[in-house]
């Protein structure tokens, strides 16, 4: 049974068939993590880099990555937008570096997520919206290392 | 017959944050303006560069405008786009088209109608974006509009800088008192320490009164060779290319190099501006540009605002209109606009006695890309 995102509209539901991100969101939908890396010297490639900034070699290579991070910076929501927020509640979003070098802006697995601090770890899981998983972040301090508003 | 351009003209609609206006109309409106200013007619125009809003809106400006103000036979016509830096890319383009005789005068126009009848800026630019891509991404984790992206920066600025968010509101405080005095702002109440703290959170650290106000509007500049006008001295760019990656910072560290190249062209140093106009989309941009520009030492441009120097009466006058924040928010304009308005000393009750040269900046994106010009009062 398909039961709705917590946090936003199935209208910000992005394509499987994405023709940047289709390999992540097909990868999200097999619940694994799958970023784009560089096929030559396996740098890690930002999600619509073609060629590697450090070698020069074309073509990425879209492959699982460790779904383990820190939070490099961290904000809350407090403007809920009709219409495409769900949530009543302010929401934390997240911008992550992960293990494999990918950085990546992510909301919370859960609703109800206390938002983490700045180098707190976090995991990598995966929510629906309308048909599309789309991946989360799940914080592993309790309670975050320190208070965030 | 000298081909050094000036700058001879300018025009702006009223700010409104109310409905009403499309982009075109109210580019019209300003480009007749501008033209009136500069005493020259359409006939004598073969220049017209038009910037607009980024993203994807269907109203957004393009180059039928020619066809819509009116311009007959022109030998330069181009839609001008690198997000916030884009005024200063035009003027520079202009420059050297004039210099190089492509043309003679050249009108350069901005406009934007964001606020619409079913609802505010906020919420245009919260629908604005689509799915796809990495944007799509980052909306499909909550980060409509602008705003959210832009507090992720400052928190990470906070926490590298050692800042305090109070010094955020400086800036809005600053910002505000010059304002006050410009019959063009759209805040113009005078604003303390508490109702900043009053001011809704939008997206933490950011509040309301974190954020430039948008307007529906527009304005423009015409430039012409070898006329009385205000001289542009320098110009300069960097767009660093940034990488996001893990393990590195990825926002900040960019723009210097496009100041110093304008400075140099200029033959002028950091001690010889009389005013600073700065991109101020947000308050915690003022404070990443003072720094990255080379106006103050790492970690103490939160203690340079919270001095004074920044403000009405201090001895580094920046954002004289009130910027973006407080005066209006027509991107790369603003700070063209006001910079044009202090050199013809024009600037009533918030003119910074004997302005004779201007620092302008553009930034682009997410700190992005830097765009710089030094003008000179003629």
């Amino acid at each position: 049974m398909k039961t709705a995102d917590w946090l936003l509209d199935d209208a910000l539901a992005p394509s499987t068939k994405d023709e940047q991100l289709g390999e992540l969101y097909r990868g999200a939908a097999r619940g694994e993590l799958v970023l784009p890396f560089c096929a030559a010297c396996d740098l890690a490639l930002e999600l619509e880099q073609v060629v590697c900034d450090g070698c020069g070699a074309a073509g990425p290579v879209w492959r699982q990555a460790s779904p383990h991070g820190r939070v490099h910076s961290v904000t809350v929501v407090h403007r809920l937008e009709p219409g495409l927020v769900r949530t009543r509640d302010p929401y934390p979003v997240a911008d992550i570096e992960l293990a494999g070098g990918h950085r990546l802006v992510l909301a919370p697995l859960e609703p109800g997520t206390a938002p983490p601090a700045i180098g707190d770890t976090v995991s990598i899981g995966f929510r629906r919206i309308g048909d599309t998983a789309v991946p989360s972040f799940r914080s592993e301090v309790f309670p975050p290392s320190k208070e965030s508003r | 017959m000298s081909r050094e351009p000036a700058i001879t003209g300018l025009g702006q609609t009223a700010m409104s944050v109310r409905p009403g206006g499309t982009a075109s109309a109210l580019a019209v409106e300003a480009v007749a303006a501008a033209l009136a200013d500069a005493g020259v007619t359409h006939s004598e125009v073969d220049g017209l560069l038009v910037g607009s809003s980024q993203g994807v809106r269907p109203d957004r400006l393009g180059v039928g405008l020619a066809q819509q103000a009116g311009f007959g036979d022109l030998r330069l016509l181009e839609h001008v786009e690198i997000k916030g830096a884009t005024t200063v890319a035009m003027i520079e383009r202009a420059r050297y088209a004039i210099r190089s005789g492509m043309a003679r005068t050249v009108v350069c126009v901005f406009a934007d109608a964001p606020i619409r009848a079913r609802g505010g800026a906020g919420s245009t630019y919260a629908h604005s974006g689509g799915t796809s891509g990495t944007r799509g991404l980052e909306r499909a984790s909550g980060v409509l509009g602008s705003v959210p992206t832009y507090a992720l920066l400052a928190a990470r600025w906070l926490a590298v800088t050692g800042g305090r968010p109070d010094d955020l509101c400086e800036v809005a405080l600053a910002a505000r008192a010059w304002a006050v005095h410009n019959p063009d702002a759209v805040q113009r109440e005078p604003l303390g320490a508490a109702d900043y703290h009053a001011s809704p959170m939008v997206s933490a650290p950011l509040r309301r009164l974190d954020c430039a106000r948008p307007v529906n509007g527009a304005a423009a500049v015409v430039l012409a060779a070898g006329a009385d006008g205000i001289r542009i001295r320098g110009t300069g760019r960097e767009h660093p290319v940034r990488r996001r990656r893990a393990g590195a910072e990825s926002w900040f560290g960019g723009g210097r190099r496009a100041v110093e190249d304008a400075l140099g062209e200029a033959g002028l140093a950091r001690a010889d501006l009389d005013v600073l106009e700065l991109y101020d989309p947000f308050t915690i941009v003022t404070l990443c540009l003072l720094e990255e520009y080379g106006f103050c030492e790492p970690g103490k441009a939160g203690s340079l605002v919270a001095s004074g120097a920044t403000a009405p009466g201090g001895d580094l006058p920046t954002n004289t209109g009130g910027g973006q924040l407080s005066g209006f928010y027509l991107q790369g304009m603003t700070p063209l606009v006001e910079a044009i308005i202090q050199l013809r000393g024009a600037g009533g009750d918030r003119q910074v006695p004997g302005a004779r040269t201007a620092l302008v900046g553009g930034i682009g994106g997410r700190l992005d890309h830097h765009a710089c010009l030094i003008l000179e009062a003629s």
